[in-house]
């Protein structure tokens, strides 16, 4: 049961330790919670059995060391967008291409301006009981 | 006899009403995209909106401009630059032009699609990269209805809807075209609700939107959509779920509102 726990602890431990490097460090708490658990129960059994302990304070070293990169993280790193320089040349290549692509497209805005949506002419025969006096 | 003139008057009024009064050209809204990982959300994308004025020798039209961005974090694991682009009559938001060019982690793809409203037809073209270079070209004529849009002119369409008349329950059907085929889109109007956003708390017309024959968007009444309930309708808040999760949408700041 012991070496059981304590395995699993390492394993989590680890876990916690990688997503906790990585971008997804929000996700390393989870793992990060499991290897304390597994540890302090490992911790218990030891204690009451007089077993050495060594592997145990190396779980909750790692789990430590996870926690704070973490935290530290999810404190201090704001969000910030990449470089967008290409997307950039890309937005504006793309307009002027588009401005030639129109020319050769047969706009009429006037005429559309009489294309009425069916919805607007939903005018409510109450608004048309004119009084007759 | 100038009753009926007055009757009249309000009757064209209300027609004028029925346009866009929502955006014009100089708008910015920036949202940032977050995706829920097992019950924690993380922010992968700064999604913007911008809208700016085109002019050409026939007419001045509106171009509505959306980009996605990958934050920094993630680039290195998946970049995300993609551009979507649709030119519109700043009145209607009838689409002329619309163009996705996508780029996503070493994928890319080009559409583009140019409206005929005369003839009924949309002429389309899609590039794919190809492997040992060059792009893969397809050109197409597709037939469509008077009331097609485009993915983006769809969004901003939503906005000049006359929302405040709607009453809860009450479906409208839009119809898109996304990757050659017309998708037809079911928004339905569910509540007015007041949320809390970066821009403050804002009173909303809560939308539901699920996409007929199709089951990317899971679930019923779980894709939802926040605008705000003033003039300019932007849209604050969105809640979406797929097959690999859900996300959200959540508007960062917004600048150049036109009320």
């Amino acid at each position: 049961m012991r070496k059981l726990l304590i395995i699993l602890g390492i394993i989590a431990a680890v876990l916690a330790i990688v997503l906790s490097v990585l971008p997804l460090s929000n996700l390393a708490y989870f793992p990060a919670i499991a290897a304390l658990l597994f540890g302090l129960i490992a911790y218990y059994i030891s204690n009451k059995n007089n077993q050495p302990i060594k592997t145990i304070q190396l779980i909750f070293l790692l789990t430590i060391i996870a926690l704070s990169i973490s935290i530290y993280k999810s404190i201090f790193h704001t969000v910030e967008i990449g470089n967008t320089e290409e997307l950039q040349i890309r937005e504006l290549k793309s307009e002027e291409k588009a401005i030639e692509d129109l020319e050769s497209l047969d706009i009429d805005l006037n005429e559309e301006d009489l294309d009425i949506n069916e919805e607007d002419l939903d005018i409510e025969t109450e608004d048309l009981n004119i009084d007759e006096e | 006899m100038l009753k009926y003139l007055f009757v009249l008057s309000l009757l064209v009024s209300s027609l004028s009403f029925g346009q866009n009064s929502a955006f014009s050209a100089g708008e910015k809204l920036i949202f940032t995209a977050s995706y829920n990982m097992s019950g924690v959300l993380t922010e992968l994308a700064q999604v913007n909106m911008e809208t700016s004025e085109v002019r050409t020798s026939k007419a001045t039209l509106l171009r509505l401009k959306c980009t996605a961005t990958t934050y920094s974090k993630w680039d290195s694991f998946f970049k995300i630059r993609d551009l979507y682009e649709s030119y519109v009559s700043p009145k209607s938001v009838k689409p002329y032009l619309y163009k996705r060019d996508i780029n996503e982690g070493g994928y890319s793809k080009f559409v583009q699609y140019k409206y005929s409203h005369s003839k009924g037809t949309v002429t389309s073209v899609i590039k794919k990269k190809k492997k040992g270079g060059g792009t893969y070209d397809q050109n197409n004529t597709l037939k469509i209805s008077n009331n097609t849009k485009d993915i983006v002119s769809t969004i901003y369409y939503l906005r000049t809807l006359n929302l405040s008349t709607y009453s809860p329950g009450k479906v409208i059907t839009l119809t898109v075209l996304f990757d050659n085929k017309p998708t037809e889109i079911a928004v339905t109007y569910l509540s007015k609700e007041t949320i809390s956003t970066n821009i403050g708390n804002k009173a909303c017309y809560k939308l539901a939107i699920s996409i007929k024959n199709s089951n990317v968007l899971k679930g019923t009444n779980d894709n939802l959509l926040w605008l705000s309930a003033d003039d300019n309708k932007i849209p604050v808040f969105a809640k979406f779920k797929v097959a690999v999760g859900n996300g959200e949408l959540k508007i960062k700041s917004a600048t150049g509102l036109k009320n």
